[in-house]
């Protein structure tokens, strides 16, 4: 069902979305991505050899499950950008939480945009990307 | 402690557009990402229902043109301060819609770089912004990507 710039609130919540970047998907997303040999993404041990404690999600993918709470509750809208800062390394196989807040709504040249403060997190609340995003949705008749 | 005008690096690269290759959007590759990620979206996933919606094929998903920045061979800017590197930061700005079947042609340049002092030290920020335009000339997409170097 569409969600429309009408029903939007300030302060409403987007999420949660709970998903696990397991070494699989990492690799499936490493091989699109054209990184799918051994390294600190896709192996563990290539990983500890850099000094990490294991293989770690790239940031564009985690950027991608950001985006991905966004055109799940934006149906029917677009996602007009997205602006995300990696502040820890993410780790493999670990539950993790997609949220975001609305922050602001606005109409700019036509367009119905809302702003949202976007977050993944480990499943006990330690936000390891942070982010920013603003979407379009349409309006109702 | 490095301030802006210390650091010391190729400034003559600053803005200088690189034409950075052509890409191809494949639905093979949108199906795969959506995968890896859990993208169910039938406007991702489902040609007929991206069709339905009235898309002229499969929508691939708004971060999807990141994955080309990797590609991209950049010049060496010649920075010396540092030892260890992290990609601090990605923003990405969605002009048009990006579809299965689109060519992309990519033009990268520095954007800016920058010193930052902080708790933990100094550290240099280098941004790097990547244009996208598909084959009918319209800008798709741009992307900013910021590295971090510090000791």
């Amino acid at each position: 069902m569409p969600r429309y710039f009408d029903d939007v609130e300030m302060g409403e919540e987007l999420g949660p979305l709970e998903t696990t970047a397991t070494d699989a998907s990492v690799r499936e997303f490493c091989e699109v991505w054209g990184t799918g040999s051994a390294n600190r993404f896709t192996d563990h041990e290539a990983a500890r050899k850099e000094g990490l404690t294991g293989a770690i999600v790239p940031g564009i993918m985690s950027m991608a499950l950001l985006s991905q709470l966004l055109t799940q509750w934006a149906d029917g809208g677009s996602v007009k950008k997205l602006d995300v800062v990696f502040r820890q390394l993410v780790p493999h196989n670990i539950p993790l939480r997609i949220v975001g807040v609305v922050t602001d709504k606005n109409q700019v040249a036509g367009e119905n945009l809302v702003e949202c403060d976007v977050y993944l997190e480990t499943g006990q609340g330690d936000r390891m990307v942070g982010g920013k995003a603003t979407l379009s949705l349409p309006r109702k008749e | 402690m490095a301030t802006e005008q210390q650091l010391d690096f190729d400034r003559s690269q600053l803005g200088v557009e690189y034409p950075a290759g052509a890409f191809q959007v494949r639905k093979e590759d949108i199906l795969r990402y959506c995968k890896a990620i859990a993208e169910r979206a039938p406007v991702h996933t489902d040609e007929e229902a991206a069709r339905a919606a009235g898309h002229p094929s499969l929508l691939a998903p708004p971060t999807f043109c990141a994955m080309f920045v990797r590609a991209m061979g950049r010049p060496d800017i010649r920075l010396t301060f540092g030892r260890t590197s992290f990609h601090a930061g990605e923003a990405l700005e969605a002009h048009a819609p990006i579809y299965a079947g689109d060519t992309l042609s990519a033009a990268t340049r520095l954007k800016e770089v920058y010193a930052k002092t902080g708790r933990s030290g100094t550290m240099a920020f280098i941004v790097w912004e990547t244009s996208f335009t598909n084959q009918h000339g319209e800008l798709v997409a741009s992307v900013q990507e910021s590295f971090v170097r510090r000791d």
